[in-house]
């Protein structure tokens, strides 16, 4: 089955830049959906019970990348997909506080293509050993 | 007399001359007057067209009023001036000789245009006042102004 | 990594179009903090407001590898932290310095495609650190950034929420041009298919094909207009994209003048050609900082006028029947009559009898700045007549309305939409012409052995090709005594056919807008529309494929 990615960034140009990247080497080919903020976010979380790896940015207006993760951790929303949470440099209480919610992982921005990639091989293989 | 086809109160006319006539119109219907600055001739525009000027903007045609009644074409001095003008909706400009002055008539003062004046053509003249020492020819725009047929 | 390597470099368009409002917006919120604090309102949420656009500008930079932006933002968010809890610090230094940098973040992100930033970024960064060090004291920062995010990302208030993720496309401007101009093309095809029934039916007579084809041949010409119209709206923009400038524009200017100033825009989301807007900022530029410098008064003057010491700047934009007006008011002491009066009797012109109206219009002409100095912040000393004559030239129109005492409004009226054709200005006999450079394929310099006479036509060779040369003045209908020789010809061409047409000078290239024929002048066969030049002088547009057909018609 091909992958299946969820991005929840409200910044635009971060989503071309996701795009650029899942359309290119080892990611092409998959699918991926996006969300602007953590509500909808959320709910196309709640839709998708296949996904292979979320991208949650931390800085959001209105419902945060820590909030997103603490709703999902309380309501227990497919507890299985990984989520990695996208910070910047600086915000190591935040990883922190993300890992106590349930975050898998954590990406750092500045990131490149063969960060995502890193993190996509990683998810699958987990999930592999999961079956 | 027709006083009963002329307006009761007393009228407000914009005057110009061409030539040694003075002519006259309502002042309603006069917008502004302007200086002539360049008048860019259109080639086969209908006659008595002279051409278009630049009013802030606005691309305004500019009307050869002298040929439409009859004289030669006009000569631009530095008294000349264009009167812009709202006529049927349409807003043209008229080249005229000299502007003189916004003229109040009293009603009684117009008479019917004289028999050498009038003609089957000349519709568009709707009577002739007398104010001071001067004769005023009242123009009908409406009548002047569609250029052709 | 630099920004060279960097794999999102494609990107950087993007990059500009999200970043560049997110700054500026930072930049009108620190504009309003600065007023605030002045009022004694210490705005800690107005403060606080920034930090999530700060931070995406700060994140976005770094992904793209623009290291002096990246430290630009993040020293400003560093300094808002600051403010954020030591009150003490907060006040005009501290103002002027977020203004300042949000001026440089905002310069650093529009030049975003260039080298070289200089020492700009570093520079302010060294001037945010050596304010941070004039604090004592700063406890667990990270901690307190972590809450002002918190706190920030709450209540950004952004309002470009749209999911727009998928539903927008980035388009080169002049992709768009060059659509409208392959639809030109498309046009001009149509109408020789036109011209071809009409043959067609002549020789051949009615018959149901023939009316088959008319009809599609009609709804062909609506498709393609249908067409032009969608391609034409496509170009349009929100007018907000020009006064986002303004803020921080009026309060430099105010600052270096000595005043005092508030700034109120409305109607930014109406919408104009980018082609318009982008040249109206020039003028818009200069009536605003003239009635921030000439327009509004020194707040001692004020006061003695029993006005507010705050003067108001009112930017506002509408549309109108088709056509948007903008309006710069001012409540300041108005236009001086006095002093106009006496500028048009220095120029000789005749003012004695001049109502007000006449003598508000008299500023827009050449000579007329009753302001000598040239200011170098009144817009580089662009006169009111050169104001005119670019909204003249977007076949706009431009009016002031002013009243002794209370303030001055200029008013512009613009069309939405434009029909701009690139052209070549040919002057005739003295007069100038428009031929759209879609229809012309050549100039060349006229050798008179060169055009030789058969059948009282003139014919010359052109790239291999036989083709007829017709004297510009005969077509134009120019009326000189004498017929010169021409210098120059241009070869014209409209779909398969070219004809040369003489002409006395070349004058250049030049976007016109093209203005159409006032039905007084009733259809003038040549002529397909007119434009105001550069100098203010009318020019008629040719149509050349009328011409082209004319001629053919003819012979």
């Amino acid at each position: 089955m091909a992958d299946s990615f969820l991005v929840i960034d409200d910044s635009k140009l971060l989503h071309q830049m996701y795009r650029l990247i899942f359309s290119q080497g080892t990611l092409a080919g998959s699918t991926v959906q996006y969300a602007t903020n953590g509500r909808d976010g959320y709910g196309l979380l709640a839709a998708n019970p296949d996904l292979t790896l979320v991208l949650l940015d931390l800085n959001m207006p209105q419902m945060n990348g820590l909030e997103v993760l603490a709703r999902r951790q309380a309501e227990r929303l497919h507890p299985h997909i990984p989520i990695a949470l996208v910070t910047t440099e600086g915000s190591e209480e935040d990883e922190a506080r993300g890992r106590a919610v349930g975050a898998w992982d954590y990406l750092r921005k500045p990131f490149q293509p063969a960060d995502i990639e890193r993190l996509v091989t990683r998810a699958r293989a987990e999930a592999a050993g999961r079956t | 007399m027709q006083a009963d086809a002329l307006p009761a109160a007393a009228l407000h006319l914009l005057t110009f001359g061409l030539d040694r006539e003075e002519f006259g119109i309502p002042v309603t219907q006069v917008r502004e007057v302007i200086r002539v600055t360049e008048i860019t001739r259109v080639p086969q525009v209908p006659p008595h067209v002279r051409g278009v000027t630049n009013l802030r903007g606005r691309i305004l045609p500019v009307v050869e009023i002298r040929t439409r009644l009859g004289l030669e074409p006009a000569i631009v001095t530095p008294v000349s001036r264009i009167v812009v003008v709202e006529v049927l909706a349409r807003v043209l400009g008229l080249l005229v000789d000299r502007v003189s002055q916004v003229t109040r008539l009293p009603a009684d003062s117009v008479a019917p245009p004289p028999e050498e004046v009038v003609s089957a053509e000349a519709d568009y003249v709707t009577g002739v006042a007398r104010w001071d020492s001067r004769l005023i020819i009242l123009l009908d725009l409406d009548k002047v102004l569609p250029l052709t047929a | 990594m630099t920004a060279d390597e960097n794999p999102f470099g494609d990107l950087l368009q993007d990059y500009v179009v999200e970043c560049l409002p997110l700054a500026e917006q930072v930049g009108d919120v620190f504009v309003e903090l600065e007023r605030s604090w002045r009022a004694g309102d210490p705005a800690e949420e107005l403060l606080a407001s920034v930090k999530g656009r700060l931070h995406t500008v700060k994140g976005n930079s770094a992904m793209m590898g623009l290291t002096p932006m990246q430290d630009v933002a993040h020293a400003l968010e560093d300094a808002c932290a600051l403010l954020a809890r030591a009150s003490e610090r907060r006040g005009d230094e501290a103002a002027a310095l977020l203004i300042a940098g949000t001026g440089l973040l905002v310069d650093l992100i529009r030049t975003a495609p260039a080298d070289g930033h200089g020492t700009a970024a570093a520079d302010f960064v060294k001037q945010v650190n050596g304010f941070l060090a004039a604090t004592p004291h700063r406890p667990t920062e990270p901690e307190e950034r972590r809450q002002g995010d918190r706190r920030g990302s709450g209540s950004t208030g952004r309002t470009d929420g749209t999911d727009g993720a998928s539903s927008v496309v980035r388009i080169d401007f002049r992709r768009l041009d060059a659509l409208l101009e392959v639809l030109g093309e498309g046009l001009i095809q149509q109408s020789a298919f036109a011209e071809l029934h009409r043959r067609l039916l002549r020789r051949v007579g009615p018959c149901e094909e023939l009316g088959e084809l008319d009809q599609a041949v009609v709804a062909m010409e609506k498709t393609l207009k249908r067409l032009e119209s969608t391609l034409m709206e496509t170009r349009l923009l929100a007018v907000s994209t020009v006064f986002g400038r303004f803020p921080r524009m009026v309060r430099d200017v105010a600052h270096a003048e000595g005043k005092r100033v508030r700034l109120v825009v409305a109607g930014g989301e109406t919408s104009l050609d980018k082609a318009v807007l982008d040249r109206l900022n020039e003028p818009l530029v200069h009536l605003v900082s003239n009635a921030v410098v000439h327009g509004i008064e020194a707040p001692a003057e004020r006061a003695r006028a029993g006005k507010p010491a705050e003067g108001v700047l009112r930017l506002e934009a509408s549309s109108v029947s088709g056509r948007v007006v903008i309006r710069v008011l001012d409540d300041g002491r108005g236009l001086d009559e006095q002093a106009i009066r006496g500028k048009a009797e220095t120029l000789g012109l005749e003012v004695r009898s001049a109502d007000s109206a006449h003598l508000h219009q008299l500023i827009f002409m050449p000579g007329f700045s009753t302001a000598d100095q040239v200011s170098r912040l009144a817009g580089r000393g662009m006169g009111l007549d050169v104001v005119a004559g670019s909204i003249h030239g977007l076949g706009g129109t431009i009016e002031v309305d002013s009243a002794p005492g209370q303030g001055t409004t200029f008013t512009l009226s613009l069309p939405v939409t434009l029909a701009i054709v690139r052209s070549l200005i040919v002057e005739v006999d003295r007069e100038r012409f428009a031929l759209p450079l879609t229809h012309v394929a050549e100039t060349v310099r006229a050798e008179p052995e060169a055009i030789r006479e058969i059948n009282h036509r003139g014919v010359t060779q052109w790239r291999g090709d036989l083709i007829h040369v017709a004297d510009g003045g005969a077509i134009l209908g120019t009326d000189a005594p004498v017929r010169p020789p021409r210098r120059f010809y241009v070869v014209m061409t409209a779909g398969a056919k070219r004809r040369g047409l003489l002409v006395d000078r070349l004058v250049g290239h030049q976007d016109v807008v093209v203005k159409g024929l006032d039905p007084a002048l009733g259809r003038p066969d040549v002529v397909s529309g007119t434009t105001i030049l550069g100098d203010g002088r009318v020019a008629c547009i040719l149509d050349v494929v009328r011409i082209l057909d004319g001629a053919r018609r003819a012979s």
